[in-house]
């Protein structure tokens, strides 16, 4: 382990920042800071989660009895729950964890701004027409076949809004795909001296393969929604059966898209799993090249699975292969899975909201994981295909996974981001309410998907009653829970207390700045500790005490310190 | 011919940072190229998937496309690919006068490539999926040439501003035009040949 020097000129007080602090107007408008963005991801992308939330709420509410409560007809029953889905995939879950990456690539690469800042701003200003392409959809006969537009129900019965939900998604794969440049061409040629590719804080890695997967499997979407607007509106028949066109065609390439999109909905919230787990049980990340290396080969794997999905409506012969392989994907999952368990082994574990939130993905990863194992065996998922395990099984991932890790973010971040502190006795009951709303929620439905009730309908049979009644009231508590966060937003934002650079004494660099960054991110070059998470080492405590001692003039411990000696080795800032 | 300045030591004389933006853009620019001609190879999978459920291709009663113009075409725009190469290398080396008629050449050589494969798409007689994949095909290439195109003729439009040191947008532009040459070569063969 190197020995930790101070810049030079750190001298405590020196870095005082003198910029102007952000006002709320300046997120409202074009702005190539890669922190501004960043945070216009996050808010757009919170508020697009609200409206799915309502959405949802409609849904419960309409199983709450077997009879039609809220929807006039099942057709409208469709559009909910259509809805619903396109709202939190392509405009809450994938931006919001693209505002993550924004907010933090540049500061843990101790860069200044992305590789490309304009086209960064670019791909953000893209999502609101996007969203509201989408939302209008609602209002004008809404798109009513699912949020996988299987032709021919979303060629041939979809109204109007079908055609703009589509551009809208269309609109949002370009912006997908021009950010997944950004983050790749920063976080090859962007790091700093001394940071080499097996030193990036696991973030960055799993950013990385998130945007390897953007690149490759967005084209796929753009190509299709193509052909579909190509069918809906020049009447060409590439997915409509009766002028020789082929529905089929459609799923493969949706589901070419849509599999690997799955894990760019999960690996950066895995990222960040392995960033909070570490530093909130002061342990090194377990087996830190096979965490790295897992998320590529997710990306890779995840490219020849797809047809999982479509166990009922491919040939025969192809579900043993897809089979096999989307078991094999379970294998750098798994390798993930021990390895944060390895990381809190043993630790000094805080629990800090974060840190709860965190271990609320580690466990109910864990089962939306091994549902997703027995959906992979064809004899199971031929029984449950189209039921509410399907339906539970991905919201295990997709919320006990992804959100619960977006709130572990959240917590973790925001005093880097807005300079205040969270409540955390708020945290804490935001956290048991999300984690008891969602099993009540979700894991019903595992027992009435197994029993036989059909998703994507807004009449069932009495007997699957209990089962929903139980859901909805879970769902209404979790739907609830959403608003104690932005109480302690609000309350934080209004009247937090003031943070410190570095509050969870953490080594990577995006806390060796003030709390918000300057608009450079670092006044001084940051100095790279080599080890991302060596924490519990002497030289880890003297680079926090020495981080302390820069930005907040606290008095610092000298353990190992060199404050004098020739010239340190700062890492020279790139990307001006 | 060879040019009037060394293009590699003016590049290693640009200061870091400079240096370093000029590689973000060169890898951008590759990630993007990667990227965007996955669509494209999501209309030859349609094609293929479409010509799986004839027995024959084209389908019974079709006539096949004549395929002499569309070499013709296919010719003149590989052509236009060298001489945007070309013109790309007068611009490093200094060589300006060399560089607006190569450029001009290109811009010519893809306006005919674009107006024969125009007079194909409008006189095609083909129907069903075999004639549908042709337009289809043709023509949302053809969109990517007249944009492409355009960005192009911006480049000649603004020539006097470009020398060895400031060629980003030149390179830029033969980027995407060898682009718009790959994608149609990888089109023309499976709508012609196989």
């Amino acid at each position: 382990m190197a020995s930790v020097s101070l810049p030079a000129g750190a001298i405590p007080g020196s870095t005082q920042q003198t910029a102007p602090r952000l006002r709320v107007s300046d997120f409202l408008r074009w702005s190539v800071d890669h922190k501004v963005i960043g945070v216009q991801y996050m808010v757009t992308s919170f508020f697009f989660f609200l409206v799915g939330g309502t959405l949802a709420m409609m849904i419960r509410w309409e199983l709450l009895t077997p009879e039609l409560d809220v929807a006039v007809s099942g057709a409208q029953y469709n559009t909910l729950f259509t809805m619903h889905a396109l709202v939190m995939i392509f405009l809450w879950i994938i931006p919001m964890l693209a505002g993550f990456g924004n907010y933090l690539i540049p500061l843990m690469l101790g860069a200044k701004d992305m590789a490309f800042p304009w086209l960064n701003a670019f791909a953000f200003w893209l999502i609101p027409p996007a969203g509201i392409l989408m939302l209008i959809s609602f209002f004008v006969s809404p798109p009513e076949a699912g949020w996988t537009m299987y032709p021919p129900l979303s060629v041939q019965y979809s109204g109007d809004g079908q055609t703009l939900a589509a551009l809208g998604a269309h609109l949002l794969g370009i912006s997908s795909i021009l950010g997944a440049i950004n983050f790749i061409v920063t976080i090859l040629n962007m790091r700093p001296a001394g940071m080499s590719l097996w030193q990036m804080p696991l973030f960055c890695w799993s950013v990385l393969a998130t945007s390897i997967i953007q690149v490759l499997a967005t084209p796929f979407l753009a190509g299709a929604l193509t052909l579909l607007l190509l069918d809906r509106m020049a009447g060409t028949t590439f997915f409509v059966p009766t002028g020789g066109g082929d529905p089929l065609l459609w799923q493969n390439i949706f589901w070419f898209y849509s599999h690997p999109a799955v894990y760019i909905m999960v690996l950066p919230a895995m990222g960040m799993l392995s960033e909070v787990l570490a530093v909130h049980a002061r342990k090194p990340v377990f087996g830190y090249k096979l965490v790295a290396l897992s998320s590529m080969g997710i990306g890779v794997v995840g490219f020849v699975v797809w047809a999982h999905h479509m166990f009922t409506s491919i040939q025969p012969q192809l579900r043993i292969p897809f089979m096999i392989t989307s078991m094999i994907i379970a294998v750098p999952t798994g390798i993930k899975i021990f390895s944060w368990l390895g990381t809190i082994w043993g630790g000094k574990i805080r629990f800090t909201p974060a840190m709860l939130f965190a271990l609320g993905f580690l466990s109910m990863f864990v089962i939306g994981g091994i549902t997703g194992v027995t959906l992979a065996a064809i004899p199971f998922d031929v029984h449950v295909h189209d039921t509410y395990y399907v339906v539970a099984h991905f919201h295990f991932v997709l919320y006990g996974g992804s959100v619960f890790g977006i709130y572990a973010g959240i917590y973790h971040w925001w005093p880097k981001i807005t300079g205040k502190e969270m409540n955390a006795r708020l945290g804490h009951i935001h956290f048991w309410a999300t984690y008891i709303g969602f099993l009540a929620s979700f894991m019903p439905m595992h027992i009435s998907g197994m029993l036989g009730m059909p998703r994507r309908v807004a009449v069932y049979l009495p007997e699957f009653q209990t089962l929903n009644t139980i859901t909805s009231l879970g769902a209404f508590v979790l739907g609830l829970s959403t608003f104690i966060i932005i109480i302690a937003a609000v309350q934080s934002l209004l009247a937090g207390k003031k943070t410190t650079a570095n509050p969870w004494r953490a080594l990577t660099l995006e806390w060796a700045t003030t709390s918000p960054p300057p608009a450079t991110n670092f006044v001084n070059d940051p100095v790279v500790f080599p080890d991302p998470y060596g924490y519990g080492t002497p030289e880890a405590a003297a680079y926090v005490a020495m981080i302390e001692a820069q930005f907040d003039g606290k008095p610092s411990s000298e353990r190992g310190i060199q404050t004098g000696g020739a010239t340190p080795a700062p890492a020279p800032s790139v990307g001006d | 011919m060879t040019g009037l300045v060394d293009s590699k030591a003016i590049e290693q004389s640009l200061t870091r940072e400079e240096q370093l933006a000029l590689k973000n853009k060169r890898a951008g620019m590759a990630i993007f190229q990667i990227s965007w001609i996955l669509i494209f190879v999501v209309l030859i999978w349609a094609n293929l998937g479409l010509r799986g459920q004839e027995t024959t291709w084209p389908p019974p009663g079709v006539e096949r496309y004549d395929v002499v113009l569309p070499i013709i075409a296919s010719v003149l725009l590989i052509l236009s690919g060298f001489t945007a190469r070309s013109g790309l290398q007068a611009v490093r080396t200094g060589d300006l006068a060399r560089f607006t008629p190569m450029w001009r050449a290109t811009l010519v050589l893809g306006v005919i490539f674009v107006g024969i494969m125009a007079f194909e798409w409008v006189n095609t007689t083909a129907t069903g999926n075999y004639g549908m994949l042709l337009r289809v095909m043709v023509a949302f290439h053809a969109v990517h040439a007249l944009v492409i195109g355009a960005f192009l003729w911006n480049v000649h439009q603004n020539r006097a501003r470009y020398n060895p040191v400031n060629f980003w947008s030149v390179e830029a532009a033969a980027q995407l035009w060898y682009f718009v040459v790959v994608a149609w070569l990888l089109f023309f063969v499976v709508l012609y040949i196989i």
